[in-house]
């Protein structure tokens, strides 16, 4: 009896174990930026929705490359070297330029790794930057919270909040066929396109 | 445990894991703070500049990614080198980002080398200089450089002119001095001409290795496949005299073994025989009237038939080409093998033709050999006190030990190494002041009359370092006490200094220049006579043991002069002939090996009057049996021990064995000149050989038409293969059908592809251990099939790379569906998905997946180099080619940016890219018109292993032999 019961226990272990392994691999996907963590607190909302300013206008190189791109502290600092000089935020940013330092941005949006997507396809193909990004002209702070994460899902299943694109194989996979089924898109569908 | 205990555990577990799996770090993006308007990140910048790892001066487009150059391409524009780059080309990049390289000047402090700034560095060279000038004793300075033809030779030429030092001494150990002389002797100017390989009908090379190194490899391997391969029906021949069935003999349709040294009788005897029979200029029958053909044939070991038949081929030939080089015409007789050979030339009427003085090479203005002798004499005599040594310059490796540089240099006060990584020579050095990479510099490089390439910085110094230019100019106005826009000295930097001297010659066209790569204008043929004594005939003169063996010292088509050696890429790209990697060998004929009782891998003492080598033997069948033959060039870097190779030995090159000896008429060093004998030492370092037999045993992998029937099916235009019959319905191809085809007739074996692709995708490097256990990575490889006597076999080059199988045996071995068919006819490997069975890999019948037995590392800052846009691949993963799908990706987005299909040649695969003779063309096979389709149904394609009806996207076109003999 009790030799038995140790197997039985060595087995729970060992079941344990590999729960734990394949549950943790499975959330350990891209890091989320919480609201507080940026050196800077930028609210895409006035940006886009009070001055109207076009994504690409900062995400310049979107339409170019496979990275969108950050703008530079000069670009940023082009409108706001007068607009709203004496906001605090703002001479947090004019003292980032004036030391010569690149801004810390934290990243909030990340893909998993292997994977290759190039941002100038899609601007190519008119996929509007929130079908991934979220309702970025929205947001106060950026945080679209991709990725399957506990907190989300419970959050999706109670009803409190839309569900953000989860930046998944599965969610790219979905769209791609759906454009290709709609219209005379040809989005690729083959695995290496994105991983080679 | 019950169930609701299980669930219990289960529930538990899972919720830590989730909990644990949230708490990532933040990462940080970047912004950049003035951004630079010409550069996107993630977009390549392309950089014209011109490859300096040898004297040919080819030119290179840099792809320079997010400030860091990724991939050497060569030049479309560059008239030396119209794209394509040889092997070394594309290992360049690993010493731009070599490990060793030097992180700053370092300054000897008791018995080693400590960091210094560059002030405290300079001024020890400054006060030294000063003091001697101020002594009146300038001639005690010397600089040594490599060959820089342009701005920076004519600075440094100004430079010792300005401190009153000795005139500047070019290094160069492979210079052609013998063909300089011969030219002089023969034709009365003093220069090496431009051979025009392409014009020409027949070719007897008297052994020039150009395909492995002689003047211009990537030039003349060009011109070379323009001549031979075959095409409409025409086709040149190609014939070749050396006692070692080199790569360059390989490639040709008829080998012709001599006796060491014989190369010049040989070429009287032939030219003797040409005008016997009526097929020359009369005008030279007296040169070679004391000409004994039977003796030259007892002598030289070619039989007189061949002698005969040699100069029928040449004298009918309209026009034909003679060249010598590599062993032949670096022996004590060097100059009468030229002048012997010059003749030919006059005499078949080829001089105004296919050799043309004019665009003369920039290798007739090496300092003459002499010259370095007397400076080493010089420095022996304890008269040199400062001695300055460019980067590239390595006397103490690369020269023959019987000039007893190293020995010399010892005696020299101060010894000033502007090299960028530690060789032989900086162990020597007192001071080292860095010089930059020439991915990282500005200058101009003439490799012929007419041609000069510009370089520019491709990206920022990966190390702190400085150019020799901006370094003369600094040490130089600080021993004068001038100031700077003063004195005989006065640019700021070397970069203000090329950009003064190219503004008469660009005229404001600067930028357009540097787009370009450079300025080049045709250069008119230069008449000359031809005038010629009576000649004797006489073999090398050979110092050592007079039973001993000739030793055949070649420069290496992977390491130039040791050059390249510290390049892991190179060590791990096998000699095509052997298929050996990172070891040196000595090659030793088959009766000699069976006389001492050596197999392959057995280490065997190399002695000879100046030093003695020990080396595992390479048994080989076709060698001449009165010849051994070692690569020169061979060493490891630092960073090779033990992380590839387990122990560096002392020495593997057989610069250690040779003498002082020179040809008497040249003045250059005899790289034959000496006679070495062999003994057993009973220990065994046994080779990495990457193919175990050349032998296809009936297999039928490189296939070979004859002349005569290529050209019969060329007319009549029938394709030679069809497709397998298959019960199964065919792929359909929606899109596009990417298939490649591979010219088995084009290829020479010089494994520029090999390089390439391992630069482009990521391929690392396993070691000397991993890759004897057949462990290598790289996605494509060059087989050499040998057919015929063994003595005296035909070798065929057959590139093998994954074959992109319609009915491909490793994907439903799969299990995971890493390996699938892609609707573009690839094989696609999706790493993400590979568990690592190597089912795949198993189950290729053409062996071409590469499998990650280990994680191997990129040691920095070789991580630098690794292209960003293809997956660094893992421990356990399975890779293989994938028909450089970045690439394709890259043009099918530029042609939808265009708003068009992919048109033919918008994407090269990096193996066609850098290919001297064109033999790989990528394209789509759903076009009718492209270039690949063509080829796919020539009367001379085939698939290898075609009965396995795995109906590869890979088409083969077959070799074309010559019906000789």
């Amino acid at each position: 009896m009790g030799a038995k019961a140790g197997v039985g226990a060595l087995g729970v272990v060992l079941l344990a174990v590999l729960i734990f392994v394949a549950v943790s691999s499975w959330s350990r996907q891209p890091a989320v930026a919480r609201p507080s963590v940026q050196p800077i607190d930028f609210p895409h909302v006035v940006h886009v929705q009070t001055y109207k300013i076009d994504c690409q206008y900062c995400h310049s190189d979107a339409r170019r490359s496979e990275y969108a791109g950050l703008p530079s502290v000069e670009r940023c600092m082009g409108c706001h070297k007068i607009t709203g000089a004496q906001l605090p935020e703002i001479k947090k940013l004019a003292e980032y330029f004036a030391r010569k330092e690149p801004i810390p941005w934290v990243r909030v949006n990340k893909l998993p790794e292997f994977t290759y997507f190039p941002h100038k396809a899609h601007v190519r193909a008119s996929v509007k930057c929130q079908t991934c990004h979220g309702e970025v002209e929205k947001m106060t702070t950026f945080a679209a919270a991709p990725g399957p994460r506990l907190a989300n899902d419970l959050l999706n299943l109670a009803g409190f909040r839309p569900a953000p694109p989860p930046l998944t194989m599965g969610w790219c996979v979905d769209c791609h066929r759906e454009q290709n089924a709609r219209e005379d898109k040809k989005a690729p569908l083959d695995c290496v396109a994105c991983h080679h | 445990m019950n169930r609701r205990d299980f669930f219990k555990i289960v529930g538990a577990t899972g919720a830590a894991a989730a909990t644990a799996g949230c708490q990532g770090a933040g990462e940080h993006i970047l912004p950049l703070v003035v951004p630079n308007e010409q550069l996107v990140p993630g977009v390549a910048s392309w950089f014209a500049t011109v490859c300096r790892e040898c004297p040919a001066g080819c030119g290179v487009l840099a792809r320079n990614r997010d400030g860091r150059v990724v991939k050497l391409e060569g030049n479309p524009d560059h008239p030396v080198n119209a794209g394509a780059l040889c092997i070394r080309g594309q290992a360049a990049l690993q010493g731009l980002y070599h490990p060793d390289r030097f992180a700053g000047p370092l300054v000897r402090a008791g018995g080693g080398l400590t960091p210094a700034t560059w002030e405290n560095a300079q001024k020890l060279v400054v006060e030294r200089l000063a003091a001697l000038r101020g002594a009146g004793k300038g001639r005690a300075v010397a600089l040594v450089t490599q060959l820089e033809q342009g701005s920076l030779g004519v600075l440094a030429d100004r430079w010792t002119q300005a401190l009153g030092a000795r005139p500047h001494v070019t290094l160069e150990p492979f210079a052609y001095e013998a063909i300089r002389a011969a030219s002089r002797i023969t034709f009365g100017r003093d220069a090496i001409p431009y051979y025009a390989l392409e014009e020409a009908q027949v070719v007897v090379s008297f052994g020039a290795d150009f395909v492995e190194t002689w003047l211009s490899t990537v030039g003349y391997t060009r011109a070379f496949a323009r001549m031979h391969a075959f095409r409409d029906g025409r086709a040149g021949t190609f014939i070749h005299v050396e006692p070692r069935q080199s790569l360059t003999a390989s490639n040709a349709d008829e080998w012709v073994r001599n006796a060491p040294g014989t190369e010049g009788m040989v070429a009287l005897a032939v030219l003797r025989l040409m005008l016997e029979e009526g097929l020359g200029d009369r005008r030279f029958a007296d040169a070679v009237a004391r000409v004994d053909v039977k003796q030259v044939a007892e002598r030289s070991g070619v039989a007189e038939a061949t002698l005969r038949h040699l100069a029928r081929a040449f004298g009918h030939a309209r026009p034909g080409l003679a060249i010598g080089g590599g062993v032949a015409v670096s022996g004590t007789n060097a100059t009468e093998t030229q002048v012997a050979i010059n003749l030919l030339n006059a005499a078949a009427g080829n001089v105004g033709r296919t050799v043309r003085f004019g665009p003369d090479s920039a290798y007739g203005r090496v300092t003459p050999y002499a010259e370095v002798a007397q400076l080493v004499q010089a420095m022996q005599r304890g008269e040199i006190e400062v001695l300055l040594l460019g980067q590239g310059v390595n006397p103490v490796h690369a020269l023959p030990a019987g000039l007893g540089f190293a020995e010399a240099a010892r005696r020299v006060g101060l010894v000033v190494s502007l090299a960028t990584q530690p060789d032989e020579t900086t162990a020597l050095a007192h001071v080292i002041l860095p010089d930059t990479h020439w991915l990282e510099a500005w200058g101009d490089y003439a490799p012929r009359e007419g041609v000069t390439g510009l370089l520019q910085p491709t990206m920022s110094p990966v190390r702190d370092a400085r150019p020799l230019g901006d370094v003369l100019l600094a040490v130089g106005r600080a021993v004068l006490g001038s100031e700077e826009g003063k004195g005989p000295l006065p640019w700021a930097s070397f970069e203000q200094y090329l950009k003064a001297a190219w503004e008469p010659v660009v005229r404001g066209q600067w930028a357009a220049a540097l787009r370009q790569g450079g300025v080049w204008r045709d250069v008119a043929p230069a008449a000359v006579q031809a005038t010629a004594g009576p000649l004797a005939a006489g073999a090398a003169a050979l110092e050592g043991d007079a039973g001993g063996f000739a030793l055949l010292a070649y420069p290496s088509l992977r390491f130039y002069d040791g050059r390249g050696a510290s390049r892991a890429w190179l060590q791990e790209a096998p000699d095509t002939m052997t298929q050996a990697v990172w070891d040196a060998w000595v090659e030793v004929p088959a009766e000699a090996a069976a006389r001492l009782g050596v197999a392959t891998g057995d280490v065997v003492r190399v002695s000879s009057p100046h030093g003695a080598l020990e080396l595992p033997a390479y048994v080989s069948a076709t060698l001449h049996p009165q010849a051994v033959a070692i690569p020169l060039g061979h060493r490891y870097a630092p960073y090779h021990v033990p992380r590839y190779v387990a122990a560096a030995p002392t020495a593997m090159s057989p610069a250690a064995l040779l003498g002082p000896a020179t040809d008497a008429a040249s003045g250059g060093a005899a790289w034959l000149g000496v006679r070495v004998t062999l003994a057993r030492t009973g220990a065994r370092r046994p080779l990495a050989i990457l193919q175990a037999t050349h032998d296809q045993d009936h297999r039928e992998l490189a296939q070979h038409v004859d002349l005569r029937a290529a050209r019969e099916q060329a007319l009549r235009g029938r394709a030679g293969r069809h497709e397998t019959i298959s019960m199964y319905a065919d792929q359909v191809y929606p899109g596009y059908h990417w298939g490649l085809a591979i010219d088995v007739d084009a290829c020479v074996g010089c494994q520029a592809c090999v390089v390439a692709c391992q630069a482009e995708n990521n391929v690392a490097v396993t070691g000397k251990a991993s890759a004897a256990y057949g462990r290598q990575l790289h996605w494509i490889r060059i087989e050499r099939w040998a057919e015929g006597p063994a003595a005296h076999p035909t070798n065929t080059f057959l590139p093998m790379l994954c074959q992109h199988c319609e009915v491909a045996p490793c994907e439903p071995v799969c299990p995971v569906f890493a390996a699938y068919r892609t609707e573009e006819g690839l094989n696609g490997q999706v790493y993400n998905r590979c568990v690592g069975t190597r089912y795949c890999g198993n189950n290729c019948p053409y062996h071409v997946r590469r499998f990650n037995w280990f994680q191997y590392e990129f040691p920095a800052p070789l991580e630098v180099q690794l292209n960003p846009d293809v997956t660094v691949r893992q421990l356990g993963i399975m890779e293989k080619c994938t028909m450089c799908i970045q690439r394709i990706i890259a043009g099918k987005d530029h042609a939808r940016d265009a708003k068009r299909t992919v048109r033919d040649g918008d994407i090269l695969t990096a193996c066609q890219q850098t290919c001297p003779t064109r033999a790989i063309t990528f394209g789509n096979l759903t076009d009718d018109t492209s270039a690949v389709t063509g080829l796919r149904h020539s009367p001379r394609a085939y698939t290898v292993l075609e009965e396995l009806g795995t109906r590869p996207g890979v088409t083969y076109l077959k070799k074309v032999v010559r019906e000789h003999a």
